[in-house]
């Protein structure tokens, strides 16, 4: 591990590994949902390219890929071209900062944590990746010169601004009890009770209240059904990216389902205590299965939600993130704070 | 060595991107460069050792301030600016001299001026969280307070600025019936009183906006 070359070469096939099991990930949370839309809605879904339907995200893949790529003639080139990317980018950049699991020990090698990049920000880095993501929704709405691409643009932006601020304030009673922004410590710190004092149990402030506010505030940050807004197709066409075709449609594709990834994880690292779980301490790597399992879990409430719930419409959708959401993560702030202080002296 | 290429990296990008956010012409895309010179000025805060200043600047600047100058300048669809000849054109020698000051100033400073002497002890704790969120709320804490009821007039200014017409009722949400309106029966100045059917609430708010509306004509 002192070794600065062997030290680059495992990042290195981190990241791969990391960048590798997300795309997959992706892959299978699209035909997932397929199939269980398909199931609550009393149909089959794809189910005939592979066994299952299981090679379908690759089929269409390809078929994506080969269509041909369209860009507006009025539209503007550069900026067209430069949303998507933002969009993908950013949601790719949160990734490195969640711990896969606990330090494992590889034969030969030594001991490796695992997580790609751990420093004293870790958090704050997370919330300021998430808050550039917005420039990709919003330049492609603008720069498609097509009314219902500007509307999904200034409606995913207004949107995302006001989410924000509840995502960010329900963090805050987490950072309150465990004193630091570094995710490492913050899951380290959830280990006892045999892997199951998770922030939403621990004593003296279980956050309850914060982690209902985040689950609702995250579904709204990754415009996903019932805050869909931005791509209402019932209105919009397609929202922010009706004129995106081929490759740069795929890459907004890609960059909802990666955040929708990269916030179950922050949930899953925050509230649900990570890669603990009973067992962890006497064998490291179920941590990693844990991880994946609570991730999953999100994953499928986001396609139940789809599911099941309609949409809202955008004034009920402001007041309720301004009227509601956001006191009840102040409030939750007032009683951890409280709780915090009395549990402590 | 490799502080010194990313200093290099970073502060020319900031760089040029500050030169563009000047030299564009299309606001959107001054606003895009400045996103730029935001994101640059975090990466120089992370190589200096002070990764929170780095993260607020990301997520105050470029996350939500440059979200709302790009939220506006998209709902105003501004287009490209007129090119015309500068009004105040002996301002640019004056500029020149101003500027080769500076130079010559920074320069007296690099050369002949003693500077402090560089902490020893390589990593300094001032840029990290801990330190930062303990000065704010012990030895700074007057400033601290003084700052956040600055932005707080700032926002109760803005907000009596903005709203000229009287006071509306919380319970007036969505006006019933306001969205079938014709345009000109709204803005009319001289419209009779709607016949629409409207809540009295609802036909009070209307009320208001066309006694704002009258003067513009």
């Amino acid at each position: 591990m002192d070794n600065p070359f062997i030290h680059s070469i495992v990042l290195l096939v981190a990241i791969t590994v990391a960048f590798l099991t997300i795309m997959l990930l992706v892959a299978f949370t699209v035909l997932a949902e397929r199939r269980v839309l398909g199931f609550i809605q009393g149909r089959l879904g794809p189910n005939r390219v592979g066994p299952g339907g299981i090679l379908q995200p690759f089929a269409d893949f390809i078929k994506t890929m080969v269509k041909e790529d369209l860009v507006p003639e009025q539209s503007t080139k550069l900026v067209f071209l430069l949303a998507p990317m933002i969009a993908v980018i950013t949601a790719m950049m949160a990734i490195i900062v969640y711990p896969f699991g606990p330090t494992v020990t590889i034969p030969f090698l030594g001991k490796f944590p695992l997580v790609i990049a751990r420093f004293d920000v870790a958090l704050l880095y997370v919330l300021g990746v998430t808050s550039v993501g917005v420039y990709g929704i919003a330049l492609a709405g603008w720069s498609s010169n097509n009314k219902y691409s500007l509307m999904g643009g200034l409606r995913s932006s207004a949107q995302m601004i006001s989410y924000e601020l509840s995502l960010g304030l329900s963090l805050i009673g987490v950072v309150l009890m465990s004193g630091t922004l570094d995710l490492h410590s913050i899951v380290e710190q959830q280990s006892g009770w045999y892997g199951m004092e998770w922030n939403l149990f621990k004593l003296p402030a279980p956050q309850i209240l914060g982690f209902i506010v985040y689950l609702i505030s995250a579904i709204a940050e990754t415009n996903r059904v019932p805050f869909d807004l931005p791509e209402a197709e019932t209105e919009l066409v397609a929202g922010f990216h009706t004129e995106y075709s081929s490759i740069k449609f795929l890459l907004f594709f890609n960059a909802e389902y990666i955040n929708m990834i990269t916030v179950s994880m922050l949930a899953t690292t925050l509230f649900l205590g990570g890669w603990n779980g009973p067992g962890v301490a006497q064998f490291p790597l179920l941590g990693v299965f844990y991880f994946f399992a609570k991730i999953l879990f999100f994953l499928f409430l986001y396609i139940w939600l789809r599911g099941t719930l309609p949409r809202f419409r955008f004034d009920q959708l402001m007041s309720f993130g301004w009227k509601f959401l956001l006191p009840l993560a102040i409030l939750n702030i007032i009683l951890t704070a409280t709780l915090a202080m009395i549990g402590w002296s | 060595m490799i502080s010194v290429v990313l200093f290099i990296l970073f502060a020319g990008m900031a760089i040029g991107c500050a030169i563009s956010v000047v030299a564009q012409r299309h606001p959107l895309y001054g606003a895009i460069s400045l996103v730029g010179v935001f994101v640059s000025l975090a990466c120089l805060y992370v190589t200096l050792a002070a990764p929170f200043i780095a993260a607020v600047q990301v997520i105050v600047y470029a996350g939500a301030i440059m979200v709302l100058v790009v939220f506006v300048i998209m709902l105003l669809n501004v287009e490209h600016e007129q090119r015309r000849k500068p009004r105040l054109g002996y301002l640019v020698g004056a500029a020149v001299v101003l500027a080769g000051i500076m130079v010559a100033e920074a320069a007296f400073v690099i050369y002949f001026v003693q500077g402090p002497s560089t902490p020893k002890d390589g990593i300094s704790d001032v840029g990290l969280t801990f330190s930062i969120g303990k000065g704010l709320f012990t030895s700074y804490l007057l400033p601290f307070e003084i700052t956040s009821l600055l932005l707080l007039m700032a926002i109760v200014g803005a907000m009596t600025l903005a709203r000229t017409g009287g006071l509306v009722s919380p319970r007036v949400g969505v006006l019933p019936g306001a969205q079938v309106l014709a345009p000109d029966v709204i803005d009319s100045p001289n419209a009779e009183p709607l016949e629409t059917d409207t809540t009295d609430e609802a036909a009070r708010v209307l009320k208001i906006d066309q006694r704002r509306r009258a003067p513009e004509k």
